[in-house]
């Protein structure tokens, strides 16, 4: 240490052994001569263990790796290396403890390896570990949370059920499947009868939880796991029934009717029921004619629509020879009659 | 004044030239196959002088377009700062493919622009090292550092720098069935051309021999 005094030279070993990472310094021939008490206490290996010896005989494990590249390309050719924990996880075998077990987790680590050309001496090495488990653990948190966001946003938050943007990925994609296997598909479009007079009545809070709970009756006469309830928006619900006909969408969709009103959710301004009851249309794709979601969608509505004209509190299935003009359009062919 | 022309090489020295860097990055490659436990392969296949206002043009089109850099400056026999660029999104393709982590988020997570520094160290380091071989001397070089900004940025080409030169390796990096091309630019100053003239002509000279 040229130019030091020896007050200096003994606050270097102190600030040396007191560094919060591990520091250790090998010669030119890769011999440990420098092992702070970091080291020590994360490796269990005291500097008397560890003077004069080369890593590898530390570690046999080294033997090849990164770690060791580096430390010759700093000694032979003075270049300094980064070994980042993602690309090497954890190089030495350093452990939070002390008195390191076989089933404990090894410290994750970024290593720095740089070459050290002290006065007249040859080239040395200077190799710093960092602790860097707890950054590691952060950022799986925050990656974690990322994916559950982007779950989420599939995801009706009132009611935890799928959202109207899930229903367009979804629909669209199991009508082009229909398509190919020729099978039929269809959809249930549905809302709460005088849900208005619900909210007004008994305040949004109320309507809010019969919303949850009807979402959940829905769900629950579900069966099969490739159907599905969708919140479409307001008190409106949309469920697709993959490879079903128009008749067992009927049979499902009064299943529901009968499921909700079982429920028995005093409502006393509706006009059909004292309790909540939904309204249901039904309209299914001819197994093999191309028919876009958007004219499935709009046939359930009009369906929808009927039932409610009708009454309230039941089914209506889809019928071209009721319904208001639109089975004159040429995109209203594919569906089933 | 400095221009692309005072480094033209001719045919024969511009092929040793690269051969000599494809060695290099030959090195590079085989410790980045150790580290994935897949082939890694990488080659230098053209070497060309040009300003650093046409390399960050080379680089992306798009002026605005934001990439990622990992510079080391070293010197011996001459000085400058080495950089290696991956045009566009191509960085994180590679972090991606070298870490095997498929999480769709567009940015670089902390975590991924060291696995990054990394690469970039592992290849520049092997570049170094293979002009400290051809000119017969040793660099000493900083701790990688990384670096996010515009080609332009990065490559330090604003105004008064712009016609500086600017020695540009394209590097291809296959990995699994990716091929990525990415770039390392050495930026040389004016006492560092005459420091790479005479060590590539010493260089040519010993070749000739």
């Amino acid at each position: 240490m040229h130019g030091l005094h020896s007050t200096q030279l003994a606050l270097c070993a102190a600030a040396f052994d007191a560094a919060s990472n591990g520091l250790l310094v090998l010669d030119h021939e890769e011999r440990i001569v420098l092992w702070n008490e970091w080291m020590s206490h994360h490796s269990g290996l005291s500097p008397q263990k560890v003077m004069g010896r080369t890593l590898t005989e530390l570690f046999p494990e080294l033997q090849g790796s990164r770690l060791l590249m580096a430390l010759r390309g700093a000694l032979h050719s003075g270049h300094p290396s980064l070994l980042s924990q993602s690309l090497n996880k954890a190089p030495l075998p350093l452990f939070s403890g002390p008195s390191p077990t076989p089933q404990q987790l090894r410290i994750r680590q970024a290593v720095k390896v740089l070459p050290l050309t002290p006065d007249g001496m040859p080239r040395h090495c200077l190799i710093q570990v960092t602790d860097v488990s707890l950054s590691v653990a952060r950022e799986r948190l925050l990656r974690d949370q990322a994916m559950e966001l982007r779950a989420c946003s599939h995801l009706d938050s009132l009611t935890s059920i799928p959202n109207r943007r899930q229903l367009d990925e979804y629909l669209a994609r199991e009508l082009r499947r229909a398509v190919r296997a020729s099978a039929p598909l269809s959809l249930i479009m549905l809302d709460i009868d005088y849900f208005k007079h619900y909210n007004d009545t008994y305040g949004h809070q109320m309507g809010d939880q019969s919303l949850i709970q009807v979402a959940a009756a829905l769900e629950s006469t579900l069966k099969r796991p490739g159907d599905m309830v969708t919140r479409y928006g307001g008190e409106e619900f949309v469920v697709v029934l993959v490879d079903t006909d128009k008749a067992g969408a009927a049979v499902l969709a009064e299943k529901m009717r009968a499921r909700i009103e079982s429920l028995s959710i005093k409502h006393e301004q509706s006009q059909v029921a004292p309790h909540i009851t939904i309204s249901l249309g039904v309209a299914s794709a001819i197994p093999g004619l191309n028919c876009e979601a958007s004219t499935l969608i709009l046939a359930a509505d009009q369906a929808l629509y009927q039932a409610k004209h009708n009454g309230r509190n039941r089914v209506q299935i889809y019928d071209p020879e009721l319904l208001c003009g639109i089975r004159n359009q040429p995109n209203f062919r594919a569906l089933q009659a | 004044m400095l221009s692309p022309d005072m480094l033209e090489l001719d045919d024969m020295e511009r092929d040793a030239l690269t051969e000599v860097f494809n060695i290099g990055v030959g090195q590079a490659a085989s410790a980045m196959s150790q580290m994935v436990n897949d082939r890694v392969e990488l080659s230098v296949p053209s070497i060309s002088f040009t300003s650093r206002a046409a390399a960050a043009l080379e680089l992306t089109h798009d002026a605005g377009q934001r990439i990622c850099g990992v510079s080391q400056r070293f010197q011996g026999s001459f000085e400058a700062d080495a950089i290696l660029m991956f045009p566009e999104n191509k960085s994180l393709e590679i972090v991606r493919l070298m870490i095997g982590d498929d999480m769709p988020i567009e940015e670089l997570t902390a975590m991924e622009q060291e696995a990054l520094t990394e690469i970039g160290n592992i290849i520049l380091n092997a570049l170094i090292g293979t002009l400290a071989n051809v000119f017969g001397s040793e660099f000493s070089s900083s701790l990688p550092a990384f670096h996010f900004g515009t080609s332009s940025e990065i490559l330090q080409a604003e105004r008064k720098n712009a016609d500086d030169l600017v020695m540009l390796l394209h590097v291809d990096f296959k990995l699994e069935t990716h091929q990525i091309n990415g770039y390392v630019a050495f930026l040389l100053d004016v006492s560092s051309v005459q420091g790479l003239r005479d060590s590539i002509n010493r260089f040519m000279g010993n070749i000739a021999r």
